[in-house]
């Protein structure tokens, strides 16, 4: 098992759910000290990072199935 | 703290994440060495996170951003002066001796290096020790969720007990080795957030170093005298005892840590697992420690954050971590953040749990109860010291909450026993002379000398039972000069009863000793794929960071 996978899936829906909330939900718990939309930022974050592990994975397993004739 | 239900989303997933990869890898293990060692075949980026992930539970976490608010940037010493130096040192010279001796653990290369008395010391004594770090990562983790969220300490405790259990028995040290690497990614997407906003809020660093006393924005300058620095601890002390003896210690003998390295799949690759893992571990305390610094400044601002403080008065420095994150995340963030603690505590007793069911099984087991068994007999004996690791750590935690006192005396002893240890190891691994007799009576000489200093000398208030022969002027610096004492009492002992008894033959110390170990050379590899250019880099950013932060 690649561990790049279930890793990147996990960001990429973590990301999206924080995504979802920084969109429909942005005053929802909102935190004292910042004003910012923390949610929708480091969900961003994880998505991509999320995105890239899953792209690294297949680009890994691709590689794999083309040096096997 | 109250979390929404979005926060328990995210939480579930994570534990459904953490299950489901314990129960995907349980195909791969058919033999002991598959549960116990990973098969030796794991890549080694997984490796270096694991090396650097295992040491980062949530009792460090808490831990390092307590001391971040408490003792200021010296703090990253733990990590600029202590952990990476001893990182590299564990690549470079130690490993080839590690892996190549194929030994299954540290007892067992102790074993074979020396005798069955040295290993039996410390497989008996890395077992105990097991047992009850991972008690008190229990304990701890009970103790915050009841703090923090009013969840039921007993649940807490049995449940995360239980999703352990469930991964590593499923998947074995592998299972262990990919959810650490996972928690470790976890805390650093959770984290990296509270420490930018922090420090940002804080005026960045500049206003950081503004607003506190020079002595807490400074590593280096003010290390002349105990009495200048937060710490309480002078140049000699905090280098040879911190630098050297600890960090050393813990990173080269823990078999906690060095059972990550030794599960790549080479010599090559376990080489390369500490060197790479010190790059990420490099940049850790800006995620872990500035958000503690960052605290104490917010507090002083005026902005309606309040220190955290003790029911009997005085700052809470453990609660530094918690509260922040109370301050600047939203439901949906803090859910990530309480899930990534969630994650380090299990991952620490996940660790914890896994080198004890190897040195069980391997050294104390297969060596002393019922040898020459098939292999199935051990990986069964490996499960079953699984189930029983787990069920002696909810006994320890339970413990902890009956005899408080007992815990922090019993950390205090832990901090110690690899320094010793250490000893033994640099004399065992370059100097041939070193006997069988030496390496024991130090060893064992060498403990004593750490047990007998913590009990005659106090700090804040602990330690002396036996008598109080002197005080220091704060913990940190007692940890250090313990360290020292037990390191310098087992090498000396060390090698005068070497030198009074029989070395054994060149022949039979192939493969263990420096001079008769055919070092590696991967000359034929990519640059970075060698351990020389990889520590360069290492030190340049190692020197720049400590310049920066003098």
């Amino acid at each position: 098992m690649d561990l790049r996978v279930p890793s990147g899936w996990f960001f990429t829906l973590v990301g999206l759910i924080l995504i979802g909330m920084g969109v429909f939900a942005p005053h929802m718990g909102a935190a004292p000290l910042t004003t910012d939309n923390v949610n929708l930022y480091s969900g961003a974050c994880m998505l991509v990072f999320g995105l890239f592990l899953l792209l690294m994975a297949w680009r890994a397993a691709r590689q794999e199935k083309g040096s096997i004739p | 703290m109250k979390l929404a239900s979005v926060d328990y989303v995210i939480l579930a997933l994570y534990f459904a994440f953490v299950l489901g990869i314990g129960w995907r890898l349980r195909k791969r293990i058919s033999s002991s060495g598959d549960f116990l060692m990973s098969g030796r075949s794991v890549p080694v980026w997984i490796t270096s996170l694991a090396f650097i992930a295992a040491n980062l539970g949530a009792v460090e976490l808490i831990g390092m951003a307590a001391s971040g608010a408490k003792y200021g940037i010296m703090t990253a010493h733990f990590y600029w002066l202590g952990a990476i130096p001893a990182m590299l040192f564990m690549g470079i010279f130690m490993m080839p001796f590690y892996y190549g001796s194929k030994a299954r653990s540290v007892p067992e290369y102790l074993k074979m290096r020396f005798d069955e008395k040295t290993r039996a010391f410390n497989a008996f004594s890395f077992a105990v020790m097991t047992i009850f770090s991972s008690g008190i990562s229990m304990y701890a983790l009970g103790l915050l969720l009841h703090l923090v969220l009013g969840w039921s300490f007993d649940v807490s405790v049995l449940a995360s007990a239980a999703i352990v259990l469930a991964y590593t028995f499923l998947g074995g040290l592998t299972s262990a080795i990919y959810n650490e690497v996972l928690q470790f990614l976890l805390i650093v997407m959770g984290f990296a957030p509270l420490a930018i906003l922090s420090v940002n809020k804080a005026g960045g660093w500049q206003g950081m170093v503004a607003r506190l006393p020079p002595n807490m924005t400074h590593a280096w300058s003010y290390m002349g005298s105990p009495t200048e620095n937060p710490m309480g601890v002078e140049i000699f002390g905090m280098v040879a005892g911190l630098g050297f003896v600890l960090s050393f210690g813990y990173w080269c003998t823990n078999f906690l840590v060095v059972q990550r390295a030794m599960a790549a799949d080479s010599m090559s690759a376990a080489r390369r697992t500490p060197l790479i893992g010190t790059l990420p571990k490099m940049f850790l305390p800006f995620i872990v420690i500035m958000p503690g610094i960052a605290a104490l400044v917010l507090s002083k601002m005026n902005l309606g954050y309040n220190f955290p403080l003790k029911a009997t008065g005085g700052p809470d420095y453990d609660q530094a971590l918690t509260t922040l994150m109370a301050q600047f995340y939203p439901a949906g963030l803090l859910g990530v953040g309480m899930t990534g603690l969630m994650a380090s505590f299990m991952s620490g007793m996940a660790g914890n749990v896994t080198a004890f069911n190897t040195v069980f099984t391997y050294d104390i087991y297969q060596s002393y109860i019922r040898p020459g068994a098939p292999d199935r007999h051990y990986l069964t004996v490996g499960r079953v010291t699984t189930v029983a690791g787990v069920l002696l750590s909810i006994a320890a935690a339970y413990l902890a909450t009956r005899y408080n006192n007992i815990m922090d005396l019993l950390q205090l002893v832990f901090g110690c026993v690899n320094a010793p240890l250490f000893a033994t190891f640099l004399l065992g691994m370059f100097w041939k002379r070193t006997t069988a007799h030496g390496a024991f009576s130090g060893l064992t000489l060498g403990t004593l000398a750490a047990v007998l200093t913590l009990s005659s000398t106090t700090a804040e208030g602990k330690g002396g039972w036996i008598a109080n022969l002197y005080t220091f002027p704060s913990q940190m610096a007692q940890n250090f000069w313990i360290a020292i004492i037990a390191f310098s009492t087992c090498l000396v002992i060390s090698v005068a009863v070497s030198m009074f008894t029989t070395p054994r033959t060149d022949k039979d110390m192939e493969g263990l000793v420096y001079g008769l170990t055919k070092v590696p050379h991967d000359a034929t590899a990519k640059w970075y794929q060698r351990p020389a250019p990889l520590t360069v880099i290492v030190v340049i950013l190692l020197l720049i960071l400590n310049i920066w932060f003098r």
